[in-house]
């Protein structure tokens, strides 16, 4: 049974309004710090779990991804870790609950790119699970696939399509950036965007490709 | 306590307590913690997604037997000639649809995917150009049956075509690749589309004699263009939102 390819709407970018909040500062000033960091978290709560949300817009007729930019140089997919009480069950391999997952992506969604009122936060509409990326040690490579022979993996990290609607109201900490990058030219231009930092630009080459959507510009 | 035996007449030996209302049919729990199907939990009225993490069954290579047959008649053309076929073609029938399809195994606790090793240097997924008159899906059935089978049977149960990966796009006659049609190219030239093929528990795979079937190792495929290709070498990534069940060979264990 082949399933249809997922339709995703894309809206253009003049239909939504960005405002700025308080600024959200980074845990970790170096990637040492956060690799450190990321140990530390491992001996008490053991593999870490984070979840990340692909938003897409609509400028010049091409779909566009939204990123946010640390300083000048680091970007990412909004998303972050979740919280160990927020996977229910086992933390080992993909077994953390599906909606807990879900709950915790709108969470990290709205802390990053929501107004700080419950009543202005986006319905965030989760769709499928594009992709998910293994972390065998505390080292910055990941793999879209648990690495044999690691019975122990260090991070597990899942990248799901968010369904943005026609409008919403995005409120963007004042020390980052919001970047809407178009998502086909990333693919052409892996050297210049390696620059961008860590994974990044190998994790969004693998959204191109995952990405097997229609998108239906409007 | 009566022991617990599987669709396959296996039984698990780490079957949980209470867990037997949830195993699927034909499968059996596995050791190292494959994900269960998660139903979407009650609706808020929220979209979220389907519901259901994305679990695939695969088995040992070991269950699975191999034969040969007749060669292929592989075409030997130049470059040039090749290109000059392709251009005549696309004039003819307008664009080039390929099908290919990811088959996995399991091997060393690792998903492996078969591949179809072609003179010694070149790597292809079973599969091929489609007729101009067939679907995708009957094109690769014919095809799989052509490379893996004893013949081009038209029994659709012999292979069960799951969902369309992804699809890669040829704007030129060059061999520049993309994943994604760029909104410039109005004529794209070739398309290839590949497909998961799930497999039974076991079944046997006749391969043309000058052609190598080989189980190659994910980690190993995983951005290797130069070996494989960027086809080949994006797999990994298609398939990273899969959690592989690898379901151990048979065994009759009683439970406790």
């Amino acid at each position: 049974m082949v399933n249809t390819s997922p339709v995703l709407n894309t809206y253009p970018l003049s239909g939504y309004t960005f405002g700025t909040k308080e600024p959200k500062m980074e845990k970790d000033t170096s990637v040492a710090d956060r690799l450190a960091r990321m140990k530390l978290n491992y001996m008490k709560e053991g593999m870490r779990t984070s979840v990340e949300g692909i938003l897409l817009v609509q400028e010049h007729n091409h779909p566009h991804i939204l990123l946010l930019q640390i300083g000048n140089t680091f970007c990412k997919l909004p998303g972050g870790r979740l919280k160990p009480g927020e996977n229910v069950g086992h933390l080992t391999y993909a077994n953390f609950s599906y909606s807990a997952e879900i709950q915790g992506l709108k969470r990290k969604l709205s802390s990053k790119l929501a107004a700080n009122s419950p009543a202005l936060h986006p319905d965030w509409q989760i769709g499928e699970c594009v992709a998910m990326w293994w972390r065998p040690n505390f080292e910055t490579i990941m793999y879209p696939y648990c690495p044999p022979h690691i019975t122990k993996p260090k991070e597990c990290k899942k990248l799901f399509i968010v369904h943005l609607s026609e409008r919403e109201y995005f409120a963007v900490p004042k020390n980052l950036k919001l970047l809407a990058v178009p998502l086909f030219e990333l693919y052409d231009n892996v050297q210049t965007m390696s620059e961008l930092g860590e994974q990044l630009i190998f994790k969004l080459e693998l959204e191109i490709e995952r990405v097997y959507v229609t998108l239906d510009l409007l | 306590m009566k022991p617990i035996i599987s669709h396959y007449g296996r039984t698990c030996p780490h079957q949980r307590r209470g867990d037997s209302d949830k195993m699927r049919e034909g499968g059996v729990v596995v050791v190292n913690g494959g994900a269960e199907d998660h139903q979407q939990s009650g609706g808020r009225g929220d979209n979220n997604g389907d519901g259901v993490a994305y679990v695939l069954d695969i088995y040992p290579l070991s269950s699975y037997y191999f034969g040969t047959k007749e060669a292929l008649v592989l075409k030997t053309e130049s470059v040039a000639d090749m290109l000059h076929r392709l251009k005549a073609n696309y004039e003819a029938r307008g664009l080039r649809t390929c099908v290919g399809a990811v088959i996995l195994v399991e091997l060393f606790k690792h998903p492996h995917l078969l591949l179809l090793q072609v003179r010694n240097s070149i790597f292809k997924l079973p599969g091929g150009r489609l007729r101009p008159d067939e679907s995708d899906i009957e094109g690769l059935r014919r095809k799989l049956s052509r490379k893996l089978s004893i013949d081009e049977s038209t029994d659709d149960a012999e292979w069960e075509v799951g969902e369309c990966l992804g699809m890669w796009w040829r704007p030129d006659f060059e061999t520049l690749l993309y994943p994604y049609l760029p909104a410039s190219v109005k004529k794209p030239k070739e398309c290839t589309k590949l497909f998961l093929v799930k497999l039974p528990v076991s079944r046997k795979f006749i391969v043309p004699k000058n052609l190598k079937l080989l189980a190659v190792p994910l980690c190993q495929i995983h951005e290797n263009h130069k070996t494989y290709g960027p086809i080949i070498a994006g797999i990994p990534q298609l398939l990273s939102k899969f959690s592989f069940n690898m379901i151990e060979a048979e065994s009759y264990v009683l439970c406790d």
